[in-house]
């Protein structure tokens, strides 16, 4: 018993001994207000004990997972129709990395495609053998990227001081409401050596909510509600217009 | 200012969509469409998810219509008689349009259909309208005489069920209006739309109404099937965004009050001309759309 004790410490020493990370976030709620437009948060961090060498670190923050569907559209009979689609599985609905350098040269192939380092990582889950994926993957990680809800930054992680970093990520109005996770990664040679995870809440606060809650809750009333408000303008708009003749 | 669309999930600067609703108003009031035809495309371009833009339409057209509607009441240019038996046949078109909207979803391709029946009935009726309307317009120049369609009796006017419409000035067979009011409404289902730009040329061609009843007696079915497609949106799909709305209908009330006032200077030719062009132009459009490779050949959505 003791030493397995013993062993176990041996094993775990060389963790505490070594370099390793602290981090945090500006904040760790967004809350959606009436003029929200987006917002930037900032993660930050040190690498206590650093090596010699300048410490390499990955930042990722992920939204929740969700399925999304992918159509193509193919020309037939002269004409252009949706002809095939592929459900991707278990795909972010926001996603940003960001290294202190390129990531190829952070980190080993092995450990990109393991912790889903960059773009050419973000991988749908459980497909069937005879699905062809790829091109529907590349066009869905495009649009998003245009939509700014996928982001790679191969600078981003901006080294303060020898051992102080930070990163800025702009998270657009688009990005889904949840809990999202940002995690921190501390590289040596090529793997990760150490980790931290923060967590990120995205909600609606105020009349924004309470309308969202009603839809939801008694969506007959909030369908005839806005039914009647529509009338009730139009009512009003026909008689204003009136006196003005 | 940006505003959050609490469903939407997004922000859209708020000219933007008074703007947009003020605009498709204005159609409205001038010539008696709802205008769903153009501003759900225009709001799916603004980058809103599709369910949310067809759905907060239909409260906009409710809104607009129901200003237009009540401007032309005042001007005694409604047929309720007319408006309420095409709404009889509007509803049951509408019931049998959703049971066909299920069938060609499951077989896929929805949006091809949609896209091809909005050309095919699109291009027919703006051809239709915009040789009448040129050929009308040429002949009143020519003689400086008003030529009245009035009077004149089509064959489906004799069928079984006569019924007076007095605003319109008509005995004619209620059948027609019901089977249009039917036709209409189905279409409307599938298309996802109010149906106007269908609703005035039946009336104008198939009924022989007087052109200015037309305009305020389809605005009043209009009314009835947005209101009802409103609230069915928000109990199945909660795809409508009571603020994207509220921007909308401000907008689209002060339009289609515009739209009502100029509609009153112009002529019924002028009118069915416009018309006419719009049509014809948002059929073009998609026309391009169907034949044309499209920039994106890829459609990203999120699974349900």
């Amino acid at each position: 018993m003791r030493r397995v004790a013993l062993l176990l410490l041996f094993w775990l020493t060389p963790a505490f001994a070594d370099e390793h990370l602290v981090s945090g976030l500006s904040q760790d709620t967004i809350e959606i207000r009436a003029n929200y437009n987006g917002a930037e948060i900032t993660v930050f961090g040190a690498v206590e004990r650093p090596d010699t060498e300048k410490p390499n670190v990955i930042v990722v923050v992920r939204g929740q997972e969700q399925d999304m569907r992918v159509l193509r559209k193919e020309r037939v009979a002269g004409i252009w129709i949706n002809r095939s689609r592929v459900l991707l599985r278990a795909m972010p609905s926001y996603y940003f990395v960001a290294g202190n350098r390129p990531l190829d040269r952070i980190a080993a192939r092995d450990v990109r495609s393991r912790y889903a380092f960059g773009l050419d990582a973000v991988k749908p889950h459980g497909l069937k053998a005879d699905d062809q994926p790829e091109p529907f993957r590349e066009a869905l990680i495009a649009r998003m990227q245009r939509d700014r809800l996928y982001v790679q930054q191969e600078d981003g992680v901006e080294f303060l001081s020898g051992t102080l970093f930070r990163v800025r990520v702009p998270v657009p109005s688009t990005a889904p409401r949840g809990t999202y996770v940002a995690d921190v990664y501390l590289l040596r040679d090529g793997k990760v050596v150490d980790t931290k995870s923060s967590d990120l809440v995205i909600d609606q606060i105020g009349v924004e909510r309470q309308l969202y809650d009603f839809s939801r809750s008694r969506p007959l009333l909030y369908g005839v509600a806005t039914v009647l408000i529509a009338m009730l303008l139009g009512w009003a708009s026909s008689l204003m217009f009136r006196r003005a003749e | 200012m940006e505003i959050y669309l609490p469903i939407a999930g997004m922000s859209v600067h708020w000219l933007t969509i008074l703007g947009l609703g003020a605009a498709i108003g204005f159609l409205s009031g001038l010539l008696g469409v709802g205008g769903g035809f153009l501003l759900t495309p225009f709001l799916i371009f603004l980058g809103l998810p599709s369910p949310v833009a067809v759905a907060t339409t239909a409260s906009h057209i409710t809104a607009s219509s129901m200003s237009g509607a009540l401007t032309q009441w005042r001007k005694r240019a409604i047929d309720l008689k007319m408006a309420a038996v095409m709404t009889l046949g509007g509803l049951a078109g509408t019931g049998s349009g959703v049971w066909l909207f299920g069938i060609l979803r499951r077989a896929g391709q929805m949006d091809v259909v949609v896209s091809a029946s909005y050309v095919v009935i699109l291009g027919f009726i703006g051809t239709l309208m915009l040789r009448e309307s040129l050929a009308t317009l040429r002949a009143t120049r020519a003689a400086s005489a008003p030529l009245s369609t009035r009077t004149q009796h089509v064959w489906i006017h004799g069928w079984p069920l006569k019924a007076r419409f007095p605003a319109s000035r008509l005995y004619i067979s209620v059948l027609p209006p019901l089977g249009i009011g039917f036709l209409v409404g189905a279409l409307s289902a599938i298309l996802g739309i109010g149906g106007g730009f269908m609703v005035v040329p039946a009336m104008i061609y198939l009924l022989r109404m007087p052109t200015n009843v037309v305009i305020g007696t389809s605005l009043v079915q209009i009314i009835i099937v947005a209101a009802a497609t409103t609230i069915l949106q928000a109990v199945n799909n909660h795809a409508v965004d009571a603020m994207l709305a509220l921007f909308l209908v401000i907008g689209g009330v002060i339009g289609a009050q515009l739209g009502v006032r100029l509609s009153s200077r112009l002529s019924g030719e002028q009118l069915r001309l416009i018309l006419a062009v719009i049509v014809l132009a948002v059929a073009v459009r998609l026309c391009f759309g169907l034949v044309v490779r499209p920039d994106e050949i890829y459609t990203v959505t999120v699974a349900p």
